[in-house]
């Protein structure tokens, strides 16, 4: 059904209307617009757009992208790795890493210094989607001000989650969501997916796939 | 007349082809079958090509879309190192072309074509810009994004992508017509205003030198590039995925249409497909986008002009709009939801129901703001006859979108190439014929209604379940589950971060209908993991490069209405 280009010029009148060049009863109907919000914002004080910030806060979805979390094993280490996915993944590049040996054999690695420059990050998550550990998430905290440029690089005490505490404004943008089909790493007992290869095969035997082209497959001169 | 390369070209090729090779029988000139038919030829012999390619009666090239150059430094093999790369459009047979001009390695340089499409102008000041071109015969041909300080050319491939240049106040630039205006100070009484860099009415930075004689405007200059960050040299140096978070930032009030533009773009190099139930998301969100993108150009020229209440209605709406967004993907502004394959993860679950709601929400306010403004004597005397863009005007000047269907021109691209899902839907495209401020407040209005008439016949179409997101590793990142527990699928994402999604070779250009035009990606990929070359056709840069020309006669506060009612954008103006 495609779409048809139709012409809305005639459809407001040429000339001035009598009734609007008399400015008074469209005065009277811009009134009663603006009154009629009025008297439906005093009946309905609880649905007013408006809060009052610093004591209201807007209610944002378990998917906002706030200030990131390290998140930690049980016995309160850092589940960093160190294998700087993420420092790789940023665009902004905003992440710095040092590794360093961790004493406990079966850790391997661990992050000796994880800095997040946060007067560089654009909160695109993409650190959150690259790491293959669930070793980093974003919180719902959003007030990340600061007095100085040398406080605005965030380090691990500044970025970690520390046990029994909580966080400030609750997790945000994470890889897994308590019942919306995502899997926590800890359960193993999910059939895994096939790799999948974009489904070349069938799209080629349908004859839907799109070959692209290569450079200057077909020239000739004019 | 010889053959370079076997094989037939496609229909669209041929037609130019047999056209072209009578009237250019010197053998210059070459089509090459692309993505589109391309024209190569070399300078020489490009303005008597452009002046064909408008006014042959089965050309008409009319619309001038896009001029940007590439390096091709490091892509050996090619004809020269600069090419200067213009993607134009038929609106009479909805067609478009892309001509290359292969210039000199050294010295290169390229005869202007103002004469032929004014909307060159600015592009070709980019062009000079950014690459050291030399555009003989342009008549104003100095630096237009980056300042008087710069040196060097920032889209050439040797010049470092970290160099950085200082502005000292002795580069700041002074139009001629201010510095004139001083001299004439005493015997001729005209002023000189300087609206901007910032300044509440111009929305963003962006500076405008007027010359008033009284009230009216003698002469304009309008300055820009105040928010020149280079996102095409940035592109370069980041894989493609990470050129996301930079495409949100080009029109920031309607952020997830970059990402669908340049994502689909990408995804045409791959030859993949998004998913039916990715592709529907994607057109809802456009167009929620698009009525936010609306409702900050309108709600914000009517608080230019004295409106304030308006303002709150249309915002009120937007607000609504950002928290589903918020919902999908976890940011309101810069939204970074599209990825290169689908989308960065599935809707939420109530995503259906919102977007009902808002359906039922949006209207009311719609309503309200027409009630208020399009039968209202002050807006009438405002925005009526002033800035007035004509037919023949909004063609030269390179305008699409709104801009244009307000001038009389029924191009949306939407209808003249139907992407995802838009040929389904049943829809309108609202033209006007007066292509004054008020033509333009009408079309938006009239477009916001359509939008929420294409999202309701989504939403009935809309799959409950499904992928969101193509079934290629290589493209898209595995399921978490798999690489957290088996290595196969670890290496695909280590791949997919460390290296880079595999763009086969070759080049396109991909457009949509952006907020405010069409917003054209041209994306140059050698096989890296990165884009060789990302160029985006801003729909705003053609606008503002005619505000100077619209201004004049008019008062300044009708100049501040008319800014209003073109939708600049200096995100995606100065890129």
């Amino acid at each position: 059904m495609p779409a048809s280009v139709v012409d809305i010029t005639d459809r407001e009148p040429r000339k001035i209307p009598f009734g609007v060049r008399l400015y008074l009863p469209e005065i009277v109907r811009g009134m009663a617009v603006t009154l009629g919000h009025f008297l439906k914002n005093i009946v309905h004080m609880s649905r007013l757009p408006t809060i009052l910030y610093p004591e209201q806060k807007r209610n944002y979805s378990e998917r906002f992208r706030g200030k990131h979390i390290l998140k930690s094993r049980e016995d309160g280490t850092l589940k960093c790795v160190a294998c700087y996915m993420c420092a790789q993944a940023c665009p902004a590049d905003c992440i710095e890493i040092v590794a360093g040996e961790h004493p406990k054999i079966a850790y391997e690695k661990y992050p000796v210094v994880f800095n997040i420059d946060m007067l560089r990050c654009v909160m695109c998550g993409f650190c959150v989607d690259a790491c293959p550990k669930d070793a980093i998430w974003m919180s719902r905290n959003y007030e990340l001000s600061f007095f100085g440029r040398h406080e605005s690089v965030f380090d691990i005490t500044a970025l970690a989650e520390k046990p029994n505490q909580g966080v400030k404004d609750g997790y945000g943008y994470r890889p897994y969501y308590p019942g919306d089909g995502t899997i926590p790493p800890a359960d193993a007992s999910v059939a895994l997916v096939v790799p999948g290869d974009g489904g070349r095969k069938e799209l080629r035997e349908q004859g839907r796939l799109h070959e692209p082209e290569a450079v200057a497959s077909r020239t000739r001169n004019a | 007349m010889t053959e370079t390369a076997i094989g037939a070209l496609s229909p669209a090729s041929e037609r130019v082809r047999e056209r072209l090779s009578p009237a250019f029988p010197d053998g210059r000139s070459s089509v090459a079958d692309l993505d589109l038919p391309t024209i190569e030829t070399d300078p020489a012999a490009w303005p008597g090509l452009a002046r064909f390619l408008r006014d042959d009666p089965e050309m008409r090239f009319d619309l001038f879309l896009d001029l940007g150059g590439v390096d091709n430094l490091r892509r050996p093999g090619k004809r020269s190192r600069f090419e200067a790369v213009f993607h134009l459009y038929s609106t009479s047979r909805n067609e478009h072309l892309r001509a290359k001009v292969y210039l000199d390695s050294e010295k290169p340089e390229i005869p202007s074509v103002i004469d032929v499409w004014p909307a060159a102008n600015w592009f070709e000041r980019e062009l000079f810009d950014m690459f050291g071109v030399n555009v003989t015969g342009h008549p104003n041909l100095r630096r237009i994004l980056c300042h008087q300080g710069f040196v060097g050319h920032a889209l050439r491939k040797d010049y470092p992508a970290g160099q950085r240049w200082m502005c000292t106040e002795e580069d700041l630039y002074v139009p001629e017509l201010a510095r004139r205006a001083a001299e004439e100070a005493d015997h001729y009484e005209t002023v000189v205003v300087n609206l901007g860099p910032s300044h509440p009415a111009t929305h963003g930075t962006l500076r405008i030198v007027a010359r008033l004689d009284g009230e009216k405007i003698v002469e304009a200059e309008s300055e820009i590039g105040y928010l020149h960050r280079c996102f095409e040299k940035m592109s370069e140096t980041h894989t493609w995925n990470q050129v996301i978070p930079y495409t949100d930032r080009l029109n920031y009030c309607s952020s997830f249409i970059n990402n669908v533009a340049y994502c689909r773009t990408v995804e045409r190099m791959l030859g993949i497909e998004v998913p039916e139930r990715g592709q529907l998301v994607r057109t809802i969100l456009s167009e929620f986008s698009r009525i936010m993108d609306h409702c900050v150009c309108i709600g914000a020229n009517l608080v230019d002009t004295g409106a304030l209440t308006n303002f709150w209605y249309l915002f009120q709406c937007r607000e609504e709009i950002y928290s589903l967004i918020e919902a999908c993907c976890g940011a309101r502004l810069t939204v970074s939801y599209g990825r290169v394959g689908g989308l960065s993860r599935d809707v939420p679950p109530d995503f259906v129901e919102r977007c009902r709601s808002l359906l039922r929400s949006i209207p009311p306010f719609l309503a309200d703001v027409d009630k208020l403004i399009k039968r209202n004597r002050i807006v009438w005397d405002r925005f009526r006859g002033v800035g007035v863009v004509t037919k023949e005007q909004a063609l030269a000047w390179g305008f699409t979108g709104p801009c244009l269907r307000a001038s009389g021109v029924g191009y949306d691209v939407r209808k003249a190439r139907p992407y995802d899902f838009y040929d389904r839907f049943d829809w309108e495209v609202p033209v006007h014929r007066d292509g004054d401020n008020y033509a333009r407040y009408l079309v938006r209005m009239a477009e916001m209604r359509q939008s929420l008439s294409i999202i309701r016949q989504a939403l009935e179409i809309f799959p409950a379940s499904g992928p969101v997101s193509a079934n290629d590793w290589h493209v898209v990142l595995p399921p978490k589950n798999n690489v957290y527990h088996d290595m196969e699928s670890l290496i695909y994402h280590f791949k997919w971060v460390m290296e880079g999604i595999p763009v086969p070779e070759g080049e396109r250009y991909e457009w949509v209908e952006g907020g405010n035009g069409e917003l054209g990606f041209y994306v140059l990929s050698t096989g890296g993991g990165s884009p060789y070359r990302n160029r985006v056709r801003p729909p705003c840069f053609p606008l503002m490069a005619a505000f100077e020309k619209i201004i004049i006669g008019s008062r300044i506060s009708d100049a501040v209405a008319t800014l209003g009612t073109l939708n600049i954008i200096a995100g995606e103006l100065d890129r």
